[in-house]
C-alpha cells in the first residue's frame, strides 16, 4: 500500500533507523512497509498515526477508495 | 531462521535453538552408541530411539515459540512465509521422490531427511526474502 512514510520521516529528519527504534521494530519492518511491500497490522498503523500526530488515513493512500 | 540477535525474542530462539541442538547430538550419540554396544530391546530400545526425534521436536516448538513472542509483525509474516514455502517445497521434493522410486525403483529415501529437507528449503527461502526486503 502506497504511503507518506518517507516524507513524514523526512520533516522529522528521521532515519528508517530511527523511526524503527520509535516503532519499536526492525529497520528491514520500516523500510517494507514505506516502499509498500507489507502492509501493517491495524495496531502498527494506529502506533504510526499516533508518533507522526495525523490520522491513518493521512500516511496510507487507499487506492481502491475511488473504485467504488 | 531468524539469525540476527538485535532483540529479545530472537535471542531466546537462538537459545533454545542451540540447546535442542546440542541435545540432538548428545541423544543421537548416545542412542548410536548404545544399540551398537549393548542391542538393547523392549522400553529402553524405544525410548532411546525416540530421544533424538524429541530434540528435534525441540526446535520445532522453540521455532514456534518464536513466532509467538516476536513483536515485529513484519518478522513473524518473514518466519511464517519461509515455513510454508519449506513447506510446500518439502512436500513437491518427497512426493516426487515417492513417484519415482515406485516407478523406476529409485533408491528410498528414509523419513529421516524429511526434516532436514524442510530446514534446508526454509533456510533457502528465509535468505531469498532477507535479500528480497533487505
Amino acid at each position: 500500500m502506497k504511503n507518506r512514510l518517507r516524507v513524514l520521516r523526512a520533516e522529522r529528519e528521521w532515519s528508517q533507523a530511527d523511526l524503527a527504534e520509535r516503532l519499536e521494530v526492525s529497520r528491514q519492518s520500516v523500510n517494507a512497509i514505506e516502499t509498500g511491500k507489507f502492509d501493517p497490522s491495524l495496531p502498527l498503523a494506529f502506533k504510526l498515526a499516533r508518533l507522526f500526530e495525523t490520522s491513518i488515513e493521512a500516511i496510507f493512500i487507499d487506492e481502491t477508495a475511488d473504485l467504488g | 531462521m531468524p539469525c540476527s540477535t538485535n532483540n529479545p525474542a530472537k535471542s531466546r530462539y537462538m537459545r533454545r535453538f542451540s540447546l535442542s541442538m546440542l541435545l540432538y547430538v548428545l541423544f543421537l550419540v548416545t542412542a548410536v552408541w548404545v544399540f551398537v554396544h549393548h542391542h538393547p530391546s523392549g522400553p529402553l530400545a524405544w525410548l532411546l530411539a525416540i530421544l533424538p526425534a524429541l530434540a528435534v521436536i525441540g526446535q520445532i516448538v522453540a521455532f514456534g515459540l518464536y513466532l509467538r513472542e516476536e513483536k515485529d509483525e513484519f518478522q513473524v509474516a518473514l518466519g511464517v512465509q519461509s515455513m510454508l514455502w519449506g513447506i510446500g517445497g518439502t512436500l513437491s521434493v518427497t512426493v516426487t521422490w515417492g513417484f519415482l522410486e515406485n516407478f523406476l525403483q529409485l533408491r528410498h529415501l528414509d523419513l529421516i531427511w524429511i526434516y532436514p529437507i524442510f530446514c534446508a528449503l526454509s533456510g533457502i527461502a528465509y535468505g531469498l526474502q532477507q535479500l528480497r526486503y533487505k
